[in-house]
């Protein structure tokens, strides 16, 4: 059986973008490779970190069931933030509100259900090396590991076209060749500032890609 | 020391024509007494004037006798010697006595000191001149006209020159905005906001830079109290680098006889930061070296370098 893991690379305003890896062996054990290199080039483990995202069916049961296309709602979650809580819809804008929002949402359950089972979440450990920050994590849905995140930061540039070309040489450092191109939406807003929001919605298309995989099962797997 | 004298001054004459200049000095004295007591009583008035004139001008007579004496004299008296090197306060060295009143070599140590405190200052100064800089020395020739011939003391800079010298820069670069604040009386504190790359605070004296600490854009400029934040370094390792290399500038930009093209300097090549994490290194080619960006810049040319590249 072959597997292939993906990579998802997350970046301020950048789209995560898909690089199959090693043949032959776990997501565990891609992970720790990843880790081992990253202490080699010096970065220091500073802690943990988790990532998680929760799925809401928008609207009444009725609604939903007939035959309507289904809109989501997102409630995300991220220990850089320990004191917000996300709520996205899909393609739509970004709410950031008190933790205490995950208790509303259960008092909106007539209008809200949430799709139990569909938690998807990314934990690992969190590396500092200069002024870059970087967050590997293990993909989870449900109980398996369905892949890896790798989130870069470069902190003191609040430009991500600026930082582009050196946060390229700082991947290439320790994922060689997976390094993803320029994606396409790269420049949606040139000048504009990053915001942690910004992170979310990344998140959220990463881990949309994950449940996709999961409902069409992936040719890789055979 | 009889030849010094008798290559100098005749002594003997010199006396007597300090009794001469006493002889002159009283008979000068008994005119004026004369004059002053007036006519003398005698029975008839023809009697008090004879007498009057005849004594006034015995005494005139007497004064052109000793000013004769004192004229015959002086020239006997001859020139002190014009070929010592400490002309007249070379006589010193005729004081007998020597050990007590040893003002003499301590004269001659004192021309000794003076002699070589002018060499040196002379070597200082045409050092100092070389190092000045070079982009600013090729502007000196323009403005140098422009400039008023009496230059305000540099340290003594009313405030309102600061200000214009700063917003004359300030509209010189558009992606450069420079407000300034004065938290602590006259001196003034700028802080310097670079595109969206960098904060850089600059404290003046004057108008010669005191310090300057860079953070990066979105660093806190003012501390707890609302004040600005003039002493915090940076977060970030890029930044606090680019401070160490900014203060490295602030030595290198001298030209204490013109600190506006100072403050203009530093800022031109402050500006050069713009590019801070788009511009490779132009020695190895890279854009990181230990993590870091290029955070050196030539002071020249301007160019990015990696800070172990830039040899
Ligand atoms: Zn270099």
């Amino acid at each position: 059986m072959l597997l292939t893991f993906l990579f998802f690379p997350i970046f301020k305003w950048l789209q995560c973008v898909t690089v199959p890896v090693a043949e032959g062996k776990s997501v565990q054990q891609t992970v720790e490779m990843l880790n081992k290199k990253l202490e080699q080039l010096g970065a220091v483990k500073q802690g943990n970190f988790y990532v998680d995202c929760e799925t809401y069916h928008a609207g009444a049961p009725a609604i939903a069931n007939s035959g309507q296309s289904q809109k989501f709602l997102y409630v995300m979650h991220n220990s850089e933030a320990p004191l917000s809580c996300f709520a996205l819809f899909e393609n739509g804008p970004c709410l950031v509100a008190d933790p205490n929002f995950d208790v509303l949402m259960v008092k909106l359950k007539s209008y809200f259900q949430n799709a139990k089972g569909n938690k998807v979440e990314s934990r690992g450990a969190r590396y500092q090396y200069c002024d870059f920050l970087v967050k590997l994590g293990t993909i989870t849905m449900g109980s398996s590991a369905r892949g890896i995140s790798v989130e870069v930061e470069y902190c003191p540039c609040i430009v991500a076209n600026d930082s582009w070309n050196l946060m390229m040489e700082f991947m290439q450092s320790f994922l060689s060749s997976h390094v993803p191109g320029a994606p396409a939406v790269f420049g949606v807003k040139p000048d504009g500032i990053y915001s942690p929001s910004d992170t979310m919605v990344q998140y959220l298309e990463l881990f949309n890609k994950v449940r996709k995989q999961q409902a069409t099962p992936s040719t890789g797997m055979r | 020391m009889a030849d010094v004298v008798s290559v100098g001054v005749n002594l003997e004459a010199f006396s007597q024509a300090i009794s001469a200049i006493q002889a002159l000095r009283s008979s000068v004295t008994r005119v004026f007494d004369s004059l002053k007591d007036g006519m003398k009583n005698k029975e008839t008035l023809e009697g008090r004037e004879k007498a009057f004139v005849s004594e006034f001008q015995d005494i005139l007579q007497s004064v052109n006798r000793d000013l004769n004496e004192l004229e015959r004299l002086s020239n006997l008296v001859g020139r002190p010697s014009e070929s010592h090197p400490l002309h007249n306060s070379g006589l010193l060295s005729l004081d007998p006595v020597q050990d007590k009143t040893p003002l003499y070599s301590q004269l001659l140590q004192a021309y000794k000191w003076s002699n070589k405190l002018q060499y040196h200052a002379g070597l200082a100064s045409s050092l100092l001149n070389q190092q000045s800089l070079k982009r600013s020395a090729n502007q000196m020739g323009a403005s140098a006209k422009r400039r008023p011939k009496v230059q305000p003391s540099t340290l003594v800079i009313p405030p309102q020159y600061v200000d214009d010298v700063i917003s004359r820069i300030g509209r010189m670069f558009p992606d450069m905005s420079i407000e300034l604040f004065r938290p602590n009386g006259t001196s003034a504190v700028l802080l310097v906001t670079l595109g969206k790359v960098l904060k850089a605070i600059v404290v003046m004296r004057s108008l010669f830079i005191d310090r300057t600490i860079v953070r990066a854009f979105n660093e806190n400029v003012y501390s707890e109290d609302g004040k600005i934040d003039i002493w915090s370094r940076s977060n970030y390792q890029v930044f606090q680098k680019v401070t160490d290399h900014a203060t490295t500038a602030l030595l290198h930009y001298q030209l204490p006889q013109m600190p506006d093209v100072v403050v203009r300097s530093f800022m031109t090549w402050l500006r050069s930061y713009i590019k801070l994490f788009q511009a490779p290194c132009q020695r190895c080619g890279k854009y990181l070296q230990d993590g870091l960006p290029p955070t050196w810049r030539d002071f020249r040319t301007l160019e990015a370098f990696h800070d172990t590249c830039r040899q």
